[in-house]
């Protein structure tokens, strides 16, 4: 039940995507979701929804799997599609009452749902390609020049990293002492919010103090392999920029200038 | 309580590319009071199968029966079914939760909606039977007690919702030699005692061979050989391509037989292999 949650999950393989510097990665992901919010109509929205097409068939991760991890904030894309499809003035298209849907509600609706999912997907399609260390390999390389402003790069990285690594071993943990107390009789489905919130107790008391123990362990694991923070600390996989990288960053820059170039040339999306 | 079990099939993470098969068509039938031992390397099926005997894993196909009831069968009541079988975890200590002792043996009993009267008899029932004393530890917080004690209390907490079967994932692992007699003293005293069904699963052939009436081996997802412990163990190549081991004493006795040794087959425990090696003796003499 609680393994099959997808979104921010890695889909081992060894794609051209997958073998991609993670900086580049990194890089790629926020140009293109910037390029999101430079669209104005659906002209656009074909040109970044074409680009994540190459970019997933590139990955090799099977679309099934991408449309999971959709599954998990779907609620979210149907909040916000009802939210603009009632919330906005402008010629009625459909009257019941005091529900009044606007053409220009339906088109807001549809644009901002969109935009939404290519959003999550264009950044689900980072986390699945790339393995959580090396992200944080990435995202501590490229802090590494704000560490004159103080910004403690490999501390941040770490604790992201330790972090990222002990989602799985906390919901294994979840998972297990779940089980534990339903075999004693707990009861985690039903009844009112306040009974169910109640209910939890024999569930959070031992993972908390089962998330204290793993730290303490993690703790002294690391100083018994002298771990001494990022001081003069160098990595074992050194991040080097390679052709493909270049490549990379060369079809990012063509992707960016057709957006553009759709937004210069397209009419204001009023006159449709 | 009798157990049955048709063709049990179950995977782990359907779908996705780690997709794993951890049954693979189980199938047998626990008769009433037996004691039954589970035992095979980690990762070949022992604890996803005892996962489906109280109903908390649903398996892919095939079907669970408890007693007379199919638990696998649709609209169930699960909570039935738990109070029936009490399933002891791998470290069950770790599911210790409340501010007392007494409270978190008291927890069963209490989701079962029993009077305080009925609940307080069977905590203290229960408390006597894991070996600890009312008066010293019923108030304490579980969270201050020694490993052993932790992990009696927690067993405790199963007991006393009276279960008639009794599941034990490894219950003595990490444990000192002191406590891992005590508990498994306790097992066959509550058997002795109740009647119940055991179900031990444990990679310690010693405490399998000496307590169990019938041994399941595990092997990638099925059953790969079942019957007594002297059968079992008599198949000791198969049992060491699957990465198994002989109980010691058996595999003395295996040696010593290699070496022309005369003693009969079958022996697995210490008192056996006295009587064996006794009877050797006095004929050599």
């Amino acid at each position: 039940m609680i393994r099959d949650i997808t979104l921010g999950q890695y889909y081992p393989g060894d794609s051209w995507a997958h073998r991609l510097d993670p900086r580049v990665k990194i890089a790629v992901t926020f140009v293109y979701i910037l390029a999101l919010f430079l669209i104005r109509d659906f002209g656009g929205h074909a040109v970044a929804a074409a680009a994540l097409g190459v970019a997933v068939a590139v990955s090799r991760v099977p679309p099934k799997f991408i449309l999971r991890g959709l599954k998990a904030v779907f609620i979210i894309i149907l909040f916000t599609f009802t939210l603009n499809m009632l919330m906005t003035k402008g010629e009625p298209l459909i009257k019941a009452g005091f529900i009044v849907v606007t053409k220009e509600g339906l088109y807001n609706a549809v644009f901002m749902g969109l935009r939404l999912v290519l959003l999550i997907v264009g950044s689900s399609l980072l986390t699945l390609t790339t393995k959580p260390v090396r992200l944080t390999d990435g995202i501590e390389s490229l802090l590494k020049p704000f560490r004159r402003f103080g910004v403690p790069a490999h501390e941040l990285a770490m604790m992201m990293t330790i972090a990222l690594r002990f989602i799985p071993t906390l919901l294994e943990e979840t998972d297990k002492i779940m089980k534990a107390q339903m075999a004693r009789g707990a009861d985690f489905e039903s009844g009112s919010i306040l009974r169910r919130a109640k209910n939890m107790t024999p569930l959070l008391v031992p993972l908390f103090i089962g998330a204290f123990r793993i730290a303490q362990d993690l703790a002294m694991a690391m100083e018994a392999r002298c771990y001494r923070g990022g001081e003069g600390r160098t990595s074992l996989h050194e991040l080097r920029l390679r052709k493909q990288d270049a490549a990379a960053i060369f079809l990012t820059a063509v992707f960016l200038s057709f957006i553009l170039l759709e937004r210069w040339l397209s009419p204001l999306w009023f006159d449709i | 309580m009798p157990v049955k079990v048709e063709d049990l099939v179950y995977v782990y993470s359907e779908g996705l590319p780690y997709e794993t098969l951890a049954l693979d068509g189980v199938s047998f039938e626990i008769a009433d009071g037996e004691f039954i031992g589970v035992i095979g390397r980690t990762g070949s099926g022992k604890s996803t199968l005892i996962q489906h005997l109280n109903g908390i894993l649903k398996p892919k196909s095939g079907r669970v029966f408890v007693g007379d009831a199919e638990i696998t069968a649709k609209g169930v009541k699960l909570a039935e079914i738990r109070r029936k079988i009490g399933l002891v975890f791998q470290y069950p200590e770790y599911q210790l939760f409340e501010e007392t002792v007494y409270k978190d043996v008291a927890f069963g009993p209490v989701s079962l909606g029993l009077s305080q009267r009925e609940t307080d008899r069977r905590v203290r029932e229960a408390l006597s039977l894991v070996g600890l004393d009312f008066s010293e530890f019923s108030e304490r917080s579980p969270f201050e007690l020694s490993g052993g004690q932790k992990r009696r209390a927690a067993i405790a907490g199963v007991l006393s919702m009276k279960p008639e079967v009794l599941i034990l994932d490894e219950p003595t692992a990490g444990l000192d030699p002191g406590s891992h007699m005590d508990i498994l003293n306790m097992i066959g005293e509550i058997r002795r005692r109740e009647g119940v069904v055991v179900i031990l699963v444990s990679h310690n052939m010693n405490d399998i061979a000496r307590l169990s009436d019938r041994i399941f081996v595990m092997n990638e997802g099925k059953i790969a050989l079942s019957g007594a412990p002297a059968e079992v163990f008599a198949h000791d190549e198969f049992l060491a391509s699957i990465g198994l081991r002989l109980p010691p004493v058996a595999e003395m006795m295996r040696k010593l037989r290699l070496r022309g040794v005369d003693i009969p087959e079958g022996v697995l425990t210490i008192d056996e292999a006295e009587r064996a090696l006794e009877g050797f003796l006095r004929r050599a003499r």
